[in-house]
């Protein structure tokens, strides 16, 4: 019997495959002492998914690379160690392996993770992103979509909003770089985002819009906060995007074919 | 939207070697007599072992609907008639005999609906039927809400139907007027976008054209019957190939049904592919033996994705594929079996691949993972009812499963066949 290649570890790859460009200019600007977070972050991970292997039977999976780099790059700087495996191993374990492992998760792990290392512990500072870094994520979404690993209408409804906030003088630069980067990074997960196109330019717009209301009402905030909690409420909000395009497929359905 | 809907569906590439120019027609020395996959039948055989029977003569009927004939692919002696208990036919295998001739049945037919269906299911042409939901052949008095007659094919390598009825048109227009009066409702061909035109039948038939780009699954009958006329557990659909429509038109105008269809063999474990016309039920072996590698192979009826190791070619196909016969993979050790084998199904990625996969004609991730989890409602609100497991073998095939979904699927159909069915 052939089979075809777009298994669960292969989706992981190609998402990784993706993320490079980004990956690349991030360890580039950080240097060694990003490599080291980097690495630490993976570490943690791995520890994890080793012990859920060894507990549940549940396969490890490459897309704790694609986490460890998100957290990596979003987490807030100047943690203690015992403060970040704390939070990593709080996103890991509650948002995907209890769940069965990548596949079965409702919410990124990494976008949980960050949502506790920014709500757990809000006096560090959020890190701050170059313009180069920012850039980085435009090939990264263009790889994600072409290979067919990142939701295509998701992406256009954030980045159109994006663009008229950003033409209006609504939003400022380091907030629309901030976005940018956790759009690729958490919200285009293939797994945790809405399934149907129509739900996903839903789940888009909610996440622009999102960003929009923090950056024009939430003082105080760092960019990357700000992106940071868009993408988690934008997240949550998925599968009620998800059940309302269903509905109305089948609405639409009903009434042209009186069945479906 | 018809731009996009065209370019809806993958291309999956399988080698297969080079095959000749020449179209040969080759009657086996021996055939065998399956039943429809996906469909036990409980027969009342009408021969015994040894008996010689004509090409196209009723050799069994079914238990509870005796109108409803199989009858004998080729001329022969009936060797081994294999039942599985409950009287249901595992396989009739005859030896050929050219004596025995073939089966005329009168002509003029088409005059009524009663005799027409009486012919089609005493000549042999009601097992190339397809009805939907839940597969296998109609029954002998269901009528139809709609007819897909399927003029295209987009299956890996699978033979051009526009090819078989190359000089057939008449026979086509006669087969698809036929069909006309089995339903009083429209009669749909999925018609090549680069095919000749359409012979359009005679008037009173409802004929809708739906054009048919050339990737697959947009030649795969059921998703072009969840687009067009979804069937429904009180609206079955029927689907045809519009090869068996011309040989339709031609058992109305002869009385004989044509023995042969057009095949083609390919796979990656031949030395040359290979057209040809032949009957079903022939003996694979002996269509590969010449054009077969050296060394242990595997037969299949059907195509890459949908194909079954068998002895015999199926009665609806027209495909048969030859693959190498892969060395058993070895047992992993224990612990790593142990570890990771009891994960259950693995989950299924929503990607652009998935959802080209069923030529987009479907919200795909929620319809897998409804598939997945059992869900029976939801998967009958997103069309299930129109779908077989060759509607979905792409996906099964791109996501690497390995046959867990069409087994999701056929699970599911069957329950919703003994709780809603009527």
């Amino acid at each position: 019997m052939t089979r075809g290649l777009w298994t669960r570890e292969t989706v992981a790859l190609l998402t990784l495959a993706a993320l490079l460009p980004l990956a690349v200019f991030w360890l580039w600007l950080g240097g060694v002492e990003a490599l080291f977070r980097l690495a630490l972050i993976l570490l943690v991970i791995a520890i994890w998914h080793l012990i859920f292997m060894l507990a549940r039977a549940q396969p490890p999976s490459l897309s704790a690379l694609v986490t460890a780099l998100a957290i990596a790059m979003l987490a807030p700087e100047g943690l203690g160690t015992f403060q970040l495996i704390l939070g990593i191993s709080f996103g890991v374990v509650m948002g995907e392996l209890v769940f069965g492992g990548w596949g079965r998760n409702v919410v990124n792990p990494a976008t949980v993770a960050l949502a506790f290392l920014g709500f757990g512990f809000p006096a560090a500072p959020w890190p701050v992103f170059d313009v180069p870094l920012a850039w980085a994520a435009i090939p990264a979404g263009v790889l994600g979509l072409a290979l067919g690993v990142m939701p295509g209408a998701l992406m256009a409804a954030a980045v159109v909003l994006g663009a008229a906030a950003s033409l209006a003088g609504m939003v400022d630069d380091a907030v629309l770089h901030a976005a940018g980067i956790a759009l690729v990074l958490l919200v285009v997960d293939p797994v945790t985002s809405a399934a149907t196109t129509l739900g996903r330019w839903l789940q888009g717009a909610g996440y622009g819009g999102l960003v929009i209301l923090f950056a024009t009402g939430w003082g105080g905030a760092a960019p990357a906060q700000m992106a940071v909690a868009a993408a988690l409420l934008a997240s949550l909000a998925a599968p009620l995007f998800d059940d309302i395009a269903l509905s109305f497929w089948v609405y639409r359905r009903r009434r042209r074919h009186g069945r479906t | 939207m018809t731009f996009l809907r065209s370019r809806a569906g993958l291309i999956p590439d399988f080698p297969s070697p080079v095959e000749g120019a020449e179209v040969g027609e080759v009657v086996t020395e021996e055939a065998g007599l399956v039943p429809p996959a996906s469909q036990p039948l409980q027969v009342t055989l009408l021969v015994r072992e040894g008996d010689l029977v004509a090409r196209g003569a009723a050799v069994a009927c079914l238990r509870h609907t005796p109108d409803l004939c199989l009858v004998a692919p080729i001329a022969g002696r009936v060797a081994r008639i294999a039942l599985l208990p409950g009287r249901r036919l595992s396989e009739i295998v005859l030896f050929r005999d050219d004596d025995g001739g073939a089966e005329r049945h009168p002509t003029g037919a088409a005059a009524s609906v009663g005799s027409l269906r009486r012919l089609m299911q005493t000549a042999g042409v009601w097992p190339l039927i397809r009805r939907r939901p839940f597969g296998g052949m109609p029954h002998a008095s269901e009528a139809p809400a709609a007819i897909f007659v399927m003029g295209a094919d987009t299956r890996p390598q699978a033979i051009d139907p526009q090819e078989a009825l190359d000089g057939r048109e008449e026979a086509f227009a006669r087969g698809l007027s036929a069909l006309g009066l089995l339903t009083d409702g429209p009669v749909f061909a999925v018609w090549p976008e680069a095919g000749r035109g359409i012979e359009r039948p005679t008037a009173g038939t409802d004929l809708r054209v739906i054009p048919c780009g050339p990737r697959h699954p947009q030649g795969s009958a059921g998703i072009r019957i969840h687009q067009a006329f979804p069937a429904g557990l009180d609206t079955p659909v029927w689907d045809i190939h519009a090869e068996d429509v011309a040989d339709l038109g031609d058992l109305l105008d002869t009385g004989e049904l044509p023995a042969t269809r057009l095949v083609r063999i390919a796979g990656a474990g031949l030395r040359e592919g290979a057209r040809l016309r032949t009957h079903p039920g022939a003996d694979l072996r002996q269509l590969t033996q010449r054009i077969a590698l050296p060394g242990p192979h595997v037969l299949m009826s059907g195509s890459h994705l949908d194909g079954r190791a068998a002895h015999w070619l199926g009665p609806r196909d027209r495909q048969v594929t030859v693959l190498p016969r892969q060395a058993p993979e070895p047992r992993p050790h224990w612990l790593i079996a142990a570890l990771t084998a009891s994960a259950g199904a693995k989950p299924a990625i929503p990607t652009s691949a998935l959802s080209q996969s069923l030529g987009a004609a479907l919200p795909a991730a929620p319809f897998i993972r409804a598939l997945g989890a059992g869900d029976d409602e939801a998967a009958m609100s997103l069309g299930v009812l129109s779908l077989l497991e060759d509607d979905i073998a792409l996906a099964d095939f791109a996501l690497g499963a390995g046959g867990e979904i069409k087994d999701q699927l056929r699970a599911i159909l069957d329950r919703i066949e003994t709780e809603y069915a009527p």
